[in-house]
């Protein structure tokens, strides 16, 4: 299995996490700080990937009870600290699903008709038209016809494969592998574009 | 971490697709929980996503509502009774279309019906030709119990006309009688002829066989009686002697067969002849 790791990369992130778990078991306040400021981008991330409607509930409880099990120091090895959060996440999100589906057994009719809809609100769909023009305009903006028609056939279009194959005269591989760079060179302008938008909101 | 290998192998882009085995995505997930870089890849690479789908979307949308657009104007440069004849013809087509689709579904059903209706035609000829097969199984089954039956009963009256004749031989020889014959015999050296003799009739009946028994005496006496081959017909233990010194022993003359018997009795030979 990857570890994605390059030498002397995990080493680093397992000296941080063990300092924060030693300086937190022996009561040291600013280390839970920088623990959350550390690790709370990335635990909500994966909480909207695992939860989207219970993420910004389960952020707050998972740094609550992670912080509790330090405190009491029940974490035996504390270079596994992301593996500790992420276990305590997933826990959460499905002891939550449990509880609503227990809920949802014993709901009535008024119960129901007052659950909010799940349909995304104005402002959301508002985003989306932003990044669907920000998508247009991007791929106008690269410079190599090729990458312009592949990525307008195949994402915005959605033809699929073989016939794009057929078309531009590619294998499946070398398809693949265009499409790849394509991807990358669209990538690269739509980041200085992210950078340009916080630069100047 | 080693960005490098994430970016040449798509790692994130696999992650959002669901497209990474569970052990990588679990170490990637550990990985991105501390890497702002993977966490602005990821981010980026959603909303690239999202962004394409909306403007697929977007695009399939317009499509739609330019044709229409188009067909509304085609109607509207239309005279008034080639709208009415296009209007005719699409209630026309809304109201056909159905009945059409419905004639096909009811001619696949009536298919299907025909086809069950020949699957189940067959069945019953195969169940008929195994119903007379089965017919004529059980018929010599009941053919072979019936001979059975007839046997048993035979075995059956047999049995009865033996109880009954047993019955009759019991109830005969309850009954007193005269006339029964009594054999006195006296012991006799071997090798000659029996000097008493009895001729008993075909009836049945009894008959008292006598033994003088000479000094010295015992308390009680074992006696054989063997047929003229010398098999041994019928024996008797503690005999005990009667007040005339002598042995008795009643026999059916259904015992003796016309010959030469012998009694022994303690080793003392007693002879007799039967006669009918």
């Amino acid at each position: 299995m990857s570890t994605y790791a390059a030498p002397g990369a995990e080493e680093g992130e397992a000296e941080i996490a063990t300092g924060l778990v030693r300086r937190i078991a022996s009561g040291d306040a600013s280390a839970e700080g920088e623990l959350v400021q550390r690790y709370s981008r990335g635990i909500l991330y994966l909480l909207r990937r695992l939860a989207p409607e219970l993420a910004d509930d389960l952020h707050q409880e998972t740094f609550r009870v992670v912080l509790e099990r330090l405190r009491r120091r029940e974490l035996d090895e504390p270079e596994g600290l992301a593996g500790f959060l992420r276990g305590i996440a997933r826990n959460l999100v499905i002891a939550e699903r449990r509880k609503s589906a227990r809920r949802r057994t014993e709901a009535d009719e008024e119960e129901l008709a007052q659950a909010v809809h799940p349909a995304p609100g104005q402002l959301s769909a508002v985003l989306l038209d932003e990044e669907a023009e920000t998508v247009r305009h991007l791929i106008r903006e690269l410079p190599t016809e090729r990458d312009r028609e592949l990525l307008l056939r195949f994402y915005v279009a959605e033809e699929d494969k073989e016939s794009l194959c057929t078309d531009l005269g590619l294998d499946s591989l070398h398809f693949n592998r265009v499409l790849f760079r394509a991807r990358q060179r669209f990538r690269e302008l739509f980041l200085e574009r992210r950078k340009g938008a916080v630069a100047s909101p | 971490m080693n960005h490098a290998e994430i970016e040449e192998r798509q790692i994130a882009e696999l992650y959002l697709r669901g497209k990474l085995p569970p052990e990588e995505a679990a170490t990637f997930e550990e990985h991105y929980l501390s890497c702002q870089e993977c966490l602005d890849r990821l981010e980026t690479a959603e909303s690239m996503d999202r962004g394409f789908k909306r403007a697929a979307g977007q695009d399939a949308a317009r499509v739609a509502a330019t044709r229409q657009i188009a067909l509304l104007a085609w109607l509207s440069r239309l005279g008034r009774s080639r709208q009415m004849a296009v209007l005719a013809m699409a209630v026309l087509v809304i109201a056909v279309l159905p009945g059409l689709l419905g004639l096909r579904e009811v001619r696949e059903r009536e298919r299907e019906l025909a086809a069950t209706r020949s699957a189940l035609e067959q069945e019953r000829e195969r169940s008929a030709a195994g119903s007379s097969r089965i017919a004529e199984e059980a018929s010599e089954a009941e053919k072979r119990l019936r001979r059975e039956l007839e046997a048993s009963r035979s075995d059956l009256e047999r049995e009865r006309q033996a109880r009954a004749s047993a019955d009759e031989q019991l109830a005969d020889a309850r009954r007193p009688r005269g006339n029964v014959p009594i054999l006195l015999l006296d012991t006799e050296r071997g090798g000659e002829e029996p000097s008493q003799r009895v001729s008993l009739s075909g009836s049945p009946g009894w008959i008292v066989l006598e033994l003088e028994i000479a000094p010295p005496h015992r308390p009680s006496y074992r006696a054989i009686l063997r047929d003229p081959k010398g098999s041994e017909v019928w024996r008797v233990d503690g005999l005990e002697l009667n007040g005339r010194e002598s042995l008795s022993l009643s026999l059916p003359t259904t015992f003796l067969a016309p010959g030469d018997y012998t009694v022994e009795v303690d080793g003392r030979r007693f002879t007799f002849r039967v006669l009918r």
